[in-house]
C-alpha cells in the first residue's frame, strides 16, 4: 500500500486543525512579537538614551598635574568607541556633587605624588569592572607612561612616535577561502544562530508530534486510525502535518527577528540622527547556504520528529510523554553540543566523520559551510545519508508505532515496546 | 463468499489469548461473538482486521488472506470509543471516509443521510465534544460504515447505550443485513444476540466452547425448557409428580408455574399428556429451547455479565 494519498489526508487535517486553533495563533504572534523585539532592542535602548557616552570631567588637583590632565582628555576623547565624553573642569566640588546626584557618571582627579609620579582618582557610581572604569584606567596609564618616559629624559617629540600605533597585518595562509579573518566574527554569529535554531526547531516541534500522537491514544481514536490507513501512512502524515503548522510559526518568528535586524539600521537613524549600530553583516548566508539549511533543516526534523512520534505511540497519558521523549532530547542535545566544539574547528577529522552521521548531520553541515570548507559532494551524500536515516527511521519507528498503540495502562519505556514489538509481529 | 477465521492462535508472553479459534460469518447475517471480557473477542477482531497478527492458523475473506484484502472492506467499531473531540461531526467523518478513499461530495452526502436516520441531523456542524456519550456512539457507528465496508466488526457495540438508541442502533444492523454486509459483533447480552443472530460463537477463555446456528447450539443442549401450569390454588398444586417423570428435571419453582428441563430423549408432550390423564386443568403449557444465557451457564459455567476472565497478557489491556 503506498503512502499516499492517505498520508496526505493527515497531514491536511493535523495541520488545519493546528493552525486553526486560536492558541497557535496567539504564540505565533507573541514570538514573532518577541523575535522582532530582540532584534530591535539595541534600537529602543539607543532611543531611550541608554547608550548614550558617559560624561566623566578630569581635575588637575595641582599646577604641575594640569598638562597631564589636559592629555588625559584628549586620549579619553580620541578613543573611538569607548563612548566617554570628557572635559577639562576648574572645580571639583560641583563636578563631585554632579557625581552623587547622577548628572556625571565620574570624576577623576590628577594628581602628582612626592615622587613626581602621577595618581588619578576616578570618582563614580560605576562598578570596577564597568567599562567606563576600563576605559579611564587605559587612558590613564597611558597619560602615566607617557610622563614618565618625557621624566626619564625622553624628548617628548619623541613620545608621540612611542605611541604610534604598530604595523600589523594578517595574512591568511589561503585568501580564497571562506574565513577572511575580518569575517570570522559575523560568520561565527550566523552559524550559532543556525545550531541554536535548529536545535530549537527540533526539540519543540519534534514535542509537538511525540504529544499530538500520544493525545490521539489517550482519546482512543487510534485502534480507528490504524484500522484505516497504516502506521507509515500515520506517521508521515503526522510528521508532515504538525512540521507544516511548526514550520510556519518558526518562519514566522525567524523572519520577524530578521525584519527586525534589517530594520534596526534606518529605525535607528530615524530617532536619534546618528547611524547607531551598524545592520549585521549577513554576507555569509547566501543563497547556496540557506539552500542546504533549509534541505537539513526538513531532513532532519523528518528523522528526529518521526522517532519523536513513535515514542509517543508508546504513551499511554500525554503526562507520560516528557518522560518518554527523555532520549531524543539527549541525542538533540548531543548534536547541540558537537556543533558548538565543531565552530573553532569546522575543519577538524571528527567533524568531518560526524558531519555524516544523520543525527548530527543537520547541525554540522551548515557549520562546516559557514565557518569552514566543505566540498560539494560531502554535503550531497551527507544529505543522502540523512535522507536514508529518515527513511530507517520510519520503518522503525512504524513497527514502534503499531506496537505502541496497542499498550495501554502499563509503564511506557522501550523494553516494554520492544515486548510489544516481538508480540505483534 | 463468507468470512472464515481457521484456528487462529495468539501468545501474548506466557498467556495464551486465542487458542484454535475458528468459525465462518456469511454475507447478509449476523453473527454473534460471545464472551467474558477477556475472552478474547477483541483479540479475535484485531487479527481479522490485520491490527495484530495470529501467531498461527488463518483469515480469509472470499477465499483470500485477510492481508491482501483492501482495508476498506472492514468496518470496524472499537470497543474503546473514540474520535477527534475538537473536529465537527461532519469534518471528523469526512476524514475518516477519505483514509478509506472515499470522495468527500459522497461521504457528505452519506453523513447526512445516516444523520437523519440516526436523528441527529443538526449536529452536524457541531464539534464531537458537544455531543453526548449516546450520540458521538452513533457516530463512530457512521464512521465504521461510511466507507460502505463488505465486512462490518463491532465490539461491544450496544454498550452504554439508552433504550432508544440501542433500538436505532439494532435498525442500522438490520439495514446493513439487507444490504448484504457480514456483520459480526460481541457482546454479553444474550437478549440482542437473541433477537439479532443467526450464527454465534461462545469464546471462554481464548478457546471456542460452542458455536454453530443458533438454534443448532440450542438443540446441541440436548434437552427442552417446559413451562407449566394449572387452574390449582396457586398455579403449580397437584404437579408434585413431574419431578419424578423420567428425563425431567425441575430447575424453577415461579410463583404461579413450574419450569422444567425434559431431556430430548423424553417428548416434551408426554408432560402434557399425563397431567391431562391425571385431571388437571392446564393453564399454561409452553416447550422452548433453552435461552442462549442458560447455553453460556452450561457451557462457560457462569452468567455472561459475571464471567469476568482476567488472563489479560502484557501488552494488552483486554484481549
Amino acid at each position: 500500500m503506498g503512502l499516499f494519498p492517505n498520508a496526505w489526508t493527515v497531514t491536511l487535517r493535523e495541520f488545519r486543525l493546528r493552525v486553526r486553533s486560536r492558541v497557535y495563533l496567539v504564540v505565533t504572534i507573541i514570538l514573532a512579537v518577541v523575535g522582532m523585539g530582540l532584534a530591535l532592542l539595541p534600537v529602543a535602548l539607543g532611543a531611550l538614551g541608554l547608550d548614550e557616552p558617559s560624561s566623566v570631567s578630569v581635575y588637575a588637583a595641582s599646577p604641575d598635574a594640569e598638562e597631564s590632565a589636559a592629555a588625559l582628555v584628549a586620549s579619553l576623547n580620541a578613543m573611538e568607541d569607548a563612548g566617554v565624553e570628557a572635559t577639562l573642569v576648574d572645580d571639583d566640588a560641583d563636578a563631585r556633587d554632579a557625581v552623587e546626584s547622577g548628572d556625571l557618571d565620574g570624576l577623576v582627579t590628577v594628581d602628582r605624588a612626592a615622587d613626581q609620579d602621577l595618581t588619578f582618582d576616578l570618582f563614580t557610581d560605576e562598578g570596577a569592572t564597568s567599562g567606563l572604569v576600563f576605559t579611564v584606567n587605559s587612558a590613564a596609564s597611558q597619560v602615566a607612561v607617557a610622563d614618565r618616559l618625557v621624566r626619564a629624559g625622553v624628548d617628548p617629540s619623541q613620545v608621540g612616535e612611542i605611541f604610534a600605533p604598530t604595523a600589523f597585518e594578517v595574512t591568511p595562509v589561503d585568501p580564497d577561502a571562506g574565513g577572511e579573518p575580518d569575517n570570522l566574527a559575523p560568520r561565527y554569529l550566523i552559524a550559532t544562530a543556525l545550531v541554536v535554531l535548529m536545535f530549537m526547531a527540533i526539540i519543540t516541534y519534534g514535542q509537538w508530534v511525540a504529544t499530538s500522537v500520544a493525545e490521539e491514544k489517550a482519546s482512543r481514536v487510534m485502534e480507528l486510525l490504524i484500522t484505516a490507513a497504516t502506521p507509515r501512512q500515520l506517521l508521515l502524515g503526522k510528521v508532515l502535518g504538525a512540521g507544516g503548522a511548526g514550520l510556519i510559526q518558526y518562519i514566522a518568528v525567524v523572519g520577524a527577528a530578521l525584519l527586525g535586524l534589517v530594520l534596526a539600521g534606518p529605525l535607528s537613524q530615524a530617532l536619534s540622527g546618528d547611524s547607531g549600530s551598524p545592520a549585521p553583516d549577513l554576507s555569509a548566508l547566501n543563497a547556496g547556504v540557506l539552500l542546504v539549511v533549509g534541505l537539513f533543516f526538513v531532513g532532519g526534523f523528518g528523522l528526529y520528529a518521526t522517532l519523536y512520534a513513535a515514542l509517543g505511540s508508546t504513551a499511554s497519558r500525554q503526562e507520560e510523554v516528557q518522560n518518554i521523549t527523555g532520549p531524543m532530547i539527549i541525542v538533540g542535545v548531543a548534536g547541540y553540543l558537537i556543533a558548538f566544539a565543531a565552530l573553532n574547528v569546522p575543519d577538524a577529522d571528527w567533524v568531518k566523520v560526524l558531519s555524516f552521521v544523520p543525527f548530527f548531520s543537520p547541525y554540522l553541515i551548515p557549520t562546516r559551510m559557514v565557518m569552514g570548507e566543505i566540498a560539494p559532494w560531502e554535503i550531497g551524500l551527507s544529505f543522502l545519508f540523512l535522507i536514508l536515516g529518515a527513511l530507517a527511521a520510519l520503518w522503525v519507528a512504524a513497527r514502534i508505532y503499531s506496537a505502541g498503540v496497542l499498550l495501554y495502562g502499563q509503564k511506557a519505556g522501550l523494553r516494554s515496546v520492544w515486548r510489544a514489538v516481538r508480540v505483534n509481529r | 463468499m463468507s468470512l472464515v477465521v481457521d484456528t487462529i492462535s495468539k501468545r501474548f508472553g506466557d498467556i495464551v489469548a486465542l487458542d484454535g479459534v475458528s468459525f465462518t460469518a456469511e454475507p447478509g447475517r449476523i453473527f454473534g461473538l460471545l464472551g467474558a471480557n477477556g475472552a478474547g473477542k477483541t483479540t479475535s477482531m484485531r487479527i481479522v482486521l490485520d491490527i495484530l497478527r495470529a501467531d498461527s492458523g488463518s483469515v480469509t475473506w472470499q477465499g483470500k488472506p485477510n492481508i491482501e484484502v483492501p482495508r476498506r472492506t472492514w468496518g470496524y467499531l472499537p470497543e474503546e470509543r473514540g474520535l477527534y473531540l475538537q473536529m465537527t461531526v461532519i469534518d471528523v467523518l469526512r476524514f475518516f471516509a477519505a483514509l478509506y478513499g472515499v470522495p468527500e461530495r459522497e461521504s457528505t452526502a452519506e453523513v447526512e443521510d445516516w444523520l437523519e436516520r440516526f436523528r441527529i441531523p443538526d449536529y452536524r456542524d457541531r464539534k464531537v465534544q458537544e455531543l453526548s456519550k449516546g450520540n458521538q456512539q452513533k457516530i463512530q457507528f457512521i464512521a465504521a460504515i461510511l466507507h460502505d465496508p463488505d465486512v462490518l466488526i463491532m465490539d461491544e457495540p450496544f454498550s452504554g447505550l439508552d433504550p432508544v438508541n440501542v433500538q436505532l442502533l439494532k435498525e442500522a444492523f438490520l439495514e446493513m443485513r439487507r444490504r448484504g454486509k457480514v456483520l459480526i459483533f460481541s457482546t454479553h447480552q444474550m437478549e440482542t444476540v437473541e433477537e439479532l443472530c443467526e450464527s454465534i460463537v461462545i469464546v471462554d477463555r481464548g478457546r471456542i466452547v460452542v458455536g454453530g446456528h443458533v438454534r443448532d447450539v440450542k438443540r446441541a443442549m440436548n434437552r427442552q425448557v417446559v413451562r407449566i401450569a394449572t387452574d390449582g390454588h396457586n398455579g403449580t398444586d397437584g404437579l408434585a409428580w413431574v419431578e419424578s417423570m423420567p428425563g425431567v428435571t425441575l430447575t424453577r419453582r415461579g410463583q404461579d408455574y413450574l419450569e422444567l428441563h425434559v431431556h430430548s430423549d423424553t417428548d416434551p408432550s408426554s408432560l402434557l399428556n399425563a397431567a391431562l390423564e391425571r385431571g388437571e386443568k392446564v393453564t399454561r403449557f409452553e416447550i422452548t429451547d433453552p435461552s442462549l444465557e442458560e447455553v453460556f451457564i452450561e457451557h462457560v459455567g457462569r452468567p455472561a455479565e459475571l464471567a469476568e476472565d482476567r488472563h489479560l497478557a502484557p501488552g494488552q489491556e483486554r484481549s
